[in-house]
């Protein structure tokens, strides 16, 4: 489902050049629950960014959905991540002047989908994450817990293969925290789709199929 | 707080060079008309009176009647006055010269022996004695010129040339060369010297003279022998000083002066909205750079005094590079004026463009005095910014839905707007007062509005939301582009309402100008077809008649009057006076030979009428800006300065006049040529006869006439022709300005687009995650830049139609006395509308390509 084949980032800070990735070489299978843990600046973030085509490798192959999304264009890669990529930030990233439902349409009015058909889709993902009544309300309106419902919803919206998590417990309390994660496991399960968390949380990290810890831009350890 | 500046002021500043150029050029261009424009007025203020003071020499009194003159037997009464030393008379007008077109000379016939009393004329070369000055004067075609104007045109001593005298074209010999001093100074060296009989003939005034120069005995005080001499002339002339002289004169050039001031407010006004739009967005942009700073301890006043630093520290260098810029600017301008006052007063010396000390420091005082106040509010708001937006994520929360205290402040403005408008005549004395009352109500008018932009922009978004949701699927795309633009004016209806703000008041500028040209224009068309009924009209010299034309004898008028197909000839006269100390136009046409083929635009009552009991001599007509000016009316007395002394002639009826705000009186061509002795014309009205073919008579007239009379026929249609073109060179001046307002919006609009990118950098990120393309996203910032075009379109068309109204029906009233028609422009404001639209949607490019091409994942990161 995904594959990373000794993919390599190096980004330029001045006139010196640091490594985020030093030769990733990974594969995740369809319908896994993948956790990337690792200390900071060990390249989680820059790992996810990969796979979900919002950055390119500077050297090696990222390869989703059967797809090398590397050599994609930006057009074809932002229409690839339009249907098959789901992300989740920790930051949630909603726009504030639009309602629950309106936030959960956005990926498919950008894709021009019928308003009625869009609206349709979304008050079925608000359903299944729990926000069925909430669709009118404001990201303001909303608890911290509503609020990261309201991003997954947005997230599944397009019913993508590949769902991408940075750290999406990291700004809400352990209850919570607890049933977004919860949410998202069912979601794993029940779409079969192929779940990649990025996470500091050992016990978050306990939900998932397998672990992946990196260290200064190298696979240190895989469990599962 | 300099330790501030330059850390974090000059890296803000280097790191956003455009936006800062931008704000620079805005100041630059805005401080440069303020220059521009405060260097013609002053040129225009201090060049008739240079004039004067070099032709008058040594002079400390002047006898002189405007135009008309005076007789020459009077000369004698003003030289054997007790206390007068010396006296020196003189006639003076300018004559076209054949040789090279468009060059005219200053013609001052003097008294070749007697002028030295006054005036040093020195010649070239030692070879001119008494004996040269008694040969000179003993032929009667001799002419001194200036030795620049002789070698600029190659025409050393002894060479011909011809020029369009009163009396048809005559020839003349240059006999001495005068060095550019004194008198000979004056209009760059186009400056002739002729013996008095000889300039008499050639400006058609034998018999009389327009002025004598006076000096007066040792121990006489100059107002004893003033009073004296204002005695013996028994009204038949005015004594004045020089300098009184010139700003009489000058007054005509009051409302023309004003209007240019009324220009360069307009820059002030958009350039203060460009600072504070620019500081505005400066802190948007650097909001958690401030929260940051709040944490480490600075404090609010040194926030706001670092904000307000920066936009003087660009006031000052924009400033500066300002007055440069004007004083370039000055010597266009200068060019385009000099054509208009030339046309429309009278001749001028404009000379070039220096800035004087008072420019430079009205150029620094307005690009500071603006800048810093249009920092304050967003500096305000800078200190206002908490420490914990350092770490906040951009959380946007809905205001609340009563109204802003800014709403509130400009629906207080709009209401006293009006309210002081209406207020104005009863409350100011005099025009001017009056007209800047009128400008102060409409400056409020459009503060009120530039409040109310930011309520009107959440109003406008929310509706067009609404209303895009709407559009057919087949726009689907268009649709979301659209609808995410409403969005981001909607979120932030401060900054945007800001940018609609500026476009409004560039709009509003450019509209009032464009209403205010074609109500000018219209009405002078309708005036023209009123007023000047002939087929044709002949001038010398010129296109039309005022300062330019050269005024022929009468007895021309026989002569045309036998070229066949023409039915009657009547002669028109323009000339200026004075009514109680003022200046005034007297115009004069014979109603005698011309009312059954006349109309007269009368403001109440019949024209006809007035025209027959114009030419029974019964009285004269005023016009209407006399009537305002002097609060004379129908059956009043007037008392006009004739050179036989004060007459009084009833006020027989009111007309409509554009020849000068001055104040007009209409007078029967024999009164005129009784009481003033005149008999020179300006223009020959021609009727022609039923079935004659205008273009046959004037190939005719111009066949036998045109090369010895230097003639310029109008048909009807020509002559309305050149009104309007004299019209539009009177605008050139406004048209820069409208032009300086449009570059100053288009900063404006790329400003708010740039910030309104930054501002929305980890949505934009967002947005790209969930899959917008670079091509959406460019739609979404030019959708943006297109409602903000739109709005600010619609704005300030409304204001500029208010606006446009109020300056042409009451201001140009009280500033004038002249009553024009409103025309609603409705092509420009089409064009205005859609041009906004699209000079946005240009502006946005660039913003659309930045943010297109923002890198997701620093986007998503940003903080």
């Amino acid at each position: 489902m995904i594959r990373l084949i000794d993919v390599h980032k190096t980004f330029k800070q001045g006139a010196s050049e640091v490594t985020a990735l030093a030769g990733v070489s990974l594969d995740i299978a369809k319908g896994q629950f993948a956790v990337v843990m690792g200390p900071s600046g060990s390249g989680k973030s820059t790992l996810l960014h990969l796979i979900g085509g919002l950055d390119r490798p500077s050297r090696g192959d990222v390869v989703a959905d059967g797809r090398v999304i590397s050599q994609m264009g930006d057009d074809e890669v932002t229409l690839f991540r339009r249907e098959k990529i789901g992300f989740i930030f920790q930051f949630f990233n909603l726009l504030p002047t639009l309602t629950a439902i309106e936030n959960a349409t956005l990926p498919l009015i950008l894709d021009g989908r019928a308003e009625a058909q869009a609206r349709t889709k979304a008050q079925a993902v608000l359903e299944r994450v729990g926000l069925g009544r909430r669709e009118n309300h404001l990201p303001e309106a909303l608890s911290g817990g509503e609020i990261q419902r309201l991003a997954i919803a947005r997230a599944l919206v397009f019913a993508p293969t590949i769902l991408l998590a940075d750290e999406p417990t990291g700004n809400l309390d352990s209850k919570t925290g607890g049933a977004i994660l919860k949410l998202i496991r069912a979601i794993n399960r029940e779409e079969n789709c192929t779940v990649v968390m990025v996470t500091h949380d050992r016990e978050a990290a306990a939900l998932g199929d397998r672990v992946i810890y990196l260290k200064d831009g190298a696979i240190e350890e895989m469990r599962g | 707080m300099f330790r501030l500046l330059r850390f974090l002021s000059w890296r803000h500043v280097k790191r956003h060079r455009l936006r800062t150029f931008l704000t620079f050029l805005g100041i630059v261009l805005g401080v440069a008309v303020i220059v521009a424009i405060a260097i013609v007025n002053r040129a225009l203020v201090g060049s008739f009176q240079r004039t004067i003071d070099l032709i008058a020499g040594k002079a400390v009194l002047q006898v002189e009647n405007g135009e008309s003159g005076f007789r020459e037997a009077l000369f004698a009464v003003i030289r054997d006055t007790a206390g007068v030393r010396d006296a020196a008379p003189a006639v003076e007008g300018f004559l076209p010269l054949l040789a090279a077109k468009g060059e005219k000379l200053y013609v001052y016939g003097v008294d070749f022996l007697a002028d030295s009393s006054i005036r040093e004329h020195q010649f070239v070369g030692d070879s001119f004695d008494l004996d040269s000055a008694l040969d000179f004067i003993a032929r009667p075609d001799s002419v001194a010129l200036t030795e620049t104007f002789s070698r600029r045109l190659g025409l050393p001593i002894g060479a011909k040339i011809g020029l369009a005298t009163a009396v048809g074209v005559r020839q003349y010999t240059v006999r001495a060369l005068l060095r550019e001093q004194g008198a000979a100074k004056v209009f760059g060296g186009n400056f002739a010297l002729m013996d008095l009989p000889v300039g008499q003939i050639a400006l058609g005034k034998q018999g009389k003279l327009d002025i004598v120069d006076l000096t007066i005995d040792a121990g006489e005080r100059i107002e004893t022998v003033r009073r004296r001499l204002t005695a013996r002339l028994g009204g038949a002339a005015q004594v004045e000083r020089p300098r009184e002289r010139g700003e009489q004169v000058e007054s005509l050039m009051t409302s023309f002066r004003v209007g240019l001031f009324f220009v360069s407010l307009i820059a002030l006004f958009v350039g203060f909205f460009l600072i504070t739009n620019t500081v505005s967005v400066s802190v948007v942009q650097r909001k958690r750079e401030i929260g940051t700073l709040r944490c480490l301890g600075i404090l609010r006043r040194q926030i706001l005094l670092l904000f307000i630093l920066e936009a003087l520290a660009i006031a000052v260098a924009g400033s500066l590079t300002g007055v440069v810029a004007g004083v370039l600017l000055a010597d266009a301008a200068l060019v385009f004026v000099g054509r208009t006052v030339n046309s429309l007063f009278f001749q001028l010396d404009l000379g070039a463009g220096a800035a004087a000390l008072g420019e430079i420091w009205i150029g620094l005082a307005s690009g500071i005095g603006v800048s810093v106040p249009a920092a304050l509010y967003p500096a305000w708001q800078a200190s206002r910014v908490t420490p914990l937006e350092s770490s906040r994520q951009a959380v946007w929360r809905p205001r609340s839905s009563g109204i802003s205290r800014a709403s509130l402040a400009g629906l207080a403005l709009l209401v006293s707007s009006p309210v002081l408008a209406s207020i104005a005549p009863s409350v100011a004395a005099s025009g001017v007062a009056k007209f800047t009352l009128g400008v102060i109500a409409m400056m409020l008018f459009l503060l009120g509005l530039s409040f109310l932009a930011p309520f009107l922009v959440s109003a406008w978004a929310g509706f067009f939301w609404a209303l895009v949701a709407r559009l057919p699927k087949s726009s689907r795309f268009l649709r979301n582009e659209a609808r995410f633009a409403c969005d981001s004016l909607r979120r932030v209806p401060g900054r945007s309402g800001m940018t609609i703000a500026t476009l409004m008041i560039s709009l509003a500028a450019i509209f009032t100008v464009a209403a205010f040209v074609t109500s000018v224009r219209e009405s002078l068309l309708l005036w023209v077809d009123r007023m000047v009924t002939a087929d044709l009209v002949v001038h010398s010299g010129a296109k039309t008649a005022g300062p330019l034309n050269v005024p022929l004898r009468e007895e021309f008028g026989a002569k045309l009057a036998q070229v066949p197909g023409v039915a009657v000839v009547d002669f028109y006269r323009l000339i200026r006076s004075t009514y109680e100390g003022k200046p005034i136009m007297i115009e004069s046409f014979s109603a005698q030979r011309s009312a059954r083929v006349r109309t007269l635009p009368v403001i109440t009552g019949d024209g006809q009428s007035a025209l027959r009991q114009m030419a029974e001599e019964r009285g004269v007509v005023v016009s209407e800006s006399f009537h305002g000016k002097f609060g004379k009316g129908a059956g009043d007395v007037v008392s006009l300065m004739t050179p036989s002394g004060p007459v009084g002639f009833k006020i027989i009826g009111l007309y409509v006049d554009y020849t000068s705000d001055s104040g007009s009186v209409l007078i029967e061509r024999e009164l005129y040529k009784k009481f003033w002795g005149d008999d020179l014309v300006d223009a020959f009205d021609l009727w022609l006869a039923p079935g004659a073919d205008p273009q046959a008579v004037t190939r005719e007239i111009i066949h036998r006439y045109g090369e010895p009379y230097q003639l310029f026929v109008s048909t009807h249609k020509e002559l309305k022709r050149n009104v309007v073109a004299l019209m539009e060179q009177s605008f050139s001046v406004n048209y820069a300005v409208e032009i300086v307002a449009v570059v100053v919006a288009i900063f404006s609009v790329i400003n708010t687009l740039l910030a309104s990118v930054l501002d929305r950098t980890r949505e934009i990120g967002v947005l790209r995650a969930i899959g917008a393309t670079q091509k959406q996203l460019r739609g979404m910032v030019m959708a943006e830049a297109g409602w903000i075009g739109l709005l600010g379109g619609v704005l300030g068309l409304f204001a500029g139609a208010v606006m446009s109204y109020h300056h042409v029906v009451y201001n140009t009233k009280f500033l004038t006395g002249w009553t024009f028609q409103y025309y609603y422009p409705a092509g420009v404001a089409v064009v205005s509308l859609v041009a906004s639209v699209i000079l946005c949607l240009l502006a946005g490019y660039f913003p659309a390509k930045q943010a297109a091409s923002i890198p997701i994942v620093s986007a998503i990161g940003y903080e």
